[in-house]
């Protein structure tokens, strides 16, 4: 289901790091119960891409609308917003279930502790709970690095490369996860490298590509710039 | 209010546990304390005039190490991005991590000070509640310019070198006034003198914490 | 003639202007001022010194004032203009430092001391260091004018300490030492035409930057 005003967008983003292009007047749209697939080669700028939309990084010029609302100086609208990025936010001398903890706090949830008990059952942490994030194996931590940026049931969501790492259970738990979350009417964004992933779960594909965003077609189409 | 709470007990049980800055921060300051009672052994009269200077220099770089290895650990795995993405007030953050080192000083003054009145033969007769109350003044000074200036260099490249240009500068008036005020009172001199610099430290308490908290907001944004 | 071939116009006017007060200044301080009877033409450093800790003192409120103003608007002209007056104030500060060791020789018979108003003018021009180092290790203009803006409205808190040291504490340095009128007028003569000489060099510096900054956004926007 699509509503006419989206969920998130980018006005005209432009970003550059050292010298180099890596946004050069994005615009981007993304309506809710919608899933966008991000792809690009490796230093396309995707994650930066992904930054900007989170407003984790202060694009050079252009603006980021989060449900309508200006993202700049929004400290109440970043709780409409969930990244989950290549660092995970975990702290690693606390165990999974206080990292759950914490971030439930700080997002000033209601019964943080079920919420965490929840969360740590959902991604089948349950068994490794009061074990340090430090101590987990790479793709626990990616699950419990999705779990602490979901935790606070984001209506938007921006996932940097989430399935890479992840073992064939783990997948499959997320892609459920984000399909729910699409059934829900949140809105989507998600980062691979791996184009079946992205036509199986994108309902829209776009590619970075010298800084500027392409829309990919179905198989066969030409593509076009994104508008 | 409770996210204050939350991020002061999140960071006492990473310091806890981790055992990166405290130990760090005690053994520098008992260097620099033994190598001063060394060097001046026999000296007493020169010991005792410097002996609350040396106490404050060994403060000061002990705190600012501290806080390397703190904000450090708090960079790892994108740690510090996320607290700044939560939806709790800069004033709030400024003020958790501020707390969290004042502890971390005071728990490095009760080692530091008797270790310098042990290692360096210091007479001291200065009454507890001025003892207190200049390691207090002081210590919120250090931990309010550390951590604003900790905030801002981290991350950067030489960031433990910049923190240390950038935060001495701003602290030394309060390090003068401060080893000044520790001069006077070991020797038992509680005057007029003494509550001038005193006076000066609660002026430098309240101006440093109050930009520290307004100014937090810009050291927090990216 | 557009406005691309006014500007060169415009800032060799300014060099011109710029170096005719120095030469006035100058001329002011060893032609127009009177000798003094103690320390005979050594006191003539005297001058130079007082103008250039006024200017230092001045660009250093100014760095935190556009630091302000760049938090405030987020525009880049802001944060020109608080480099080229830190520059410049960096170089005012280390000029009194090193005047005033010249002077203080002579008249108390030490290149230093560590007496209050000589300590916080030295901190001040640390302070001025730490700023300049810290924007040398950022590349991101917006970063590196946000932090800069932070770190120079903190460092603006030791200007009081500064200017109010000989009041508050006791030390060597004079505090408002009697002067026949003729000194006098070519003390204040001297700290217009250097503050005024300030302004100049400060505007032609933020110039070089806004150039600087308008060709990286040229290179930025290029076509691939």
């Amino acid at each position: 289901m699509v509503s006419s005003r989206p969920a998130l967008q980018a006005v005209d983003l432009s970003m550059r790091y050292s010298g180099r292009h890596v946004l050069r007047s994005v615009n981007f749209a993304l309506a809710p119960g919608e899933i966008v697939a991000l792809t690009g080669e490796n230093g396309a700028g995707k994650t930066t891409l992904l930054r900007c939309l989170a407003w984790r990084t202060r694009p050079h010029t252009g603006d980021v609308y989060w449900h309508g609302e200006p993202a700049a100086h929004n400290g109440p609208g970043r709780a409409m917003v969930g990244l989950a990025a290549h660092e995970t936010g975990l702290y690693p001398y606390l165990t999974a279930r206080e990292n759950l903890l914490f971030a439930a706090r700080m997002h000033g949830l209601d019964q943080p502790s079920a919420k965490a008990a929840h969360w740590l059952s959902a991604a089948h942490m349950s068994a490794c709970a009061d074990q340090p994030a430090a101590s987990l194996s790479k793709g626990t931590r990616q699950r419990l690095g999705l779990a602490r940026a979901l935790i606070h049931e984001p209506t938007i969501l921006l996932l940097d490369e989430p399935f890479a790492g992840l073992d064939a259970r783990s997948a499959a738990w997320l892609t459920d996860l984000l399909l729910n979350y699409r059934r829900q009417g949140r809105a989507l964004c998600f980062s691979t490298h791996d184009l079946s992933v992205a036509h199986a779960l994108g309902d829209r594909l776009i590619r970075l590509d010298r800084g500027c965003l392409q829309e990919l077609p179905a198989h066969g189409a030409r593509p076009s710039r994104a508008a | 209010m409770a996210a204050f709470w939350w991020l002061l007990q999140k960071d006492l049980v990473t310091e806890f546990r981790a055992r990166q800055s405290w130990p760090t921060m005690v053994l520098l300051g008992g260097v620099i304390a033994m190598v001063f009672g060394l060097q001046l052994d026999g000296l007493t009269e020169t010991r005792q005039a410097l002996a609350g200077t040396m106490l404050w220099i060994a403060t000061f770089f002990a705190a600012m190490t501290g806080l390397d290895r703190s904000f450090a650990l708090e960079r790892q795995d994108g740690c510090w991005e996320c607290l700044r993405s939560y939806p709790i007030s800069s004033t709030t953050l400024y003020l958790a991590k501020f707390a969290s080192q004042a502890l971390a000083l005071a728990l490095l003054q009760v080692v530091l000070t008797p270790l310098f009145i042990v290692l360096c033969h210091v007479a001291w007769q200065a009454p507890w509640w001025a003892t207190l109350l200049v390691a207090a003044l002081g210590n919120v000074c250090l931990a309010a310019v550390g951590t604003m200036i900790g905030a801002l260099t981290s991350g950067m490249k030489h960031s433990g070198g910049l923190l240390v240009a950038v935060a001495l500068p701003l602290t030394v008036p309060v390090l003068l006034a401060a080893a000044d005020a520790t001069r006077l009172m070991s020797a038992g001199q509680c005057d007029s003198a003494w509550w001038r610099w005193t006076n000066l430290l609660a002026v430098f308490a309240a101006i440093y914490l109050s930009a520290g908290a307004v100014l937090f907001e810009f050291v927090v944004e990216d | 003639m557009n406005a691309h071939a006014a500007s060169p116009l415009r800032r060799s006017t300014l060099d011109v202007f710029c170096a005719m007060l120095l030469v006035a200044v100058f001329a002011a301080i060893f032609w127009l001022a009177p000798e003094e009877q103690t320390m005979g033409p050594v006191q003539r450093i005297m001058y130079v010194h007082v103008a250039v800790a006024w200017c230092g003192l001045l660009c250093s409120i100014a760095t935190a004032g556009a630091g302000a103003l760049y938090l405030w608007r987020r525009t880049l002209v802001s944060d020109h203009w608080a480099q080229a007056a830190a520059e410049w104030g960096f170089l005012c500060c280390g000029l009194t430092l090193a005047t005033g060791s010249l002077w203080a020789h002579e008249a108390w018979g030490v290149w230093w001391t560590w007496e209050p108003r000589l300590t916080s003018m030295c901190v001040l021009w640390t302070i001025n260091c730490g700023y300049l180092l810290v924007r040398a290790n950022l590349d991101e203009p917006h970063r590196r004018a946000r932090v800069a803006a932070v770190i120079a409205i903190l460092g603006a808190l030791d200007v009081p300490l500064v200017v109010m040291a000989t009041r508050w504490f006791r030390g060597m340095h004079p505090e408002s030492p009697s002067m026949e009128p003729a000194m006098l007028g070519v003390l204040a003569l001297t700290a217009v035409g250097f503050t005024l000489f300030s302004v100049g060099i400060v505007a032609r510096r933020r110039g070089q930057l806004e150039r600087l900054s308008q060709l990286e956004i040229a290179e930025f926007e290029q076509p691939q």
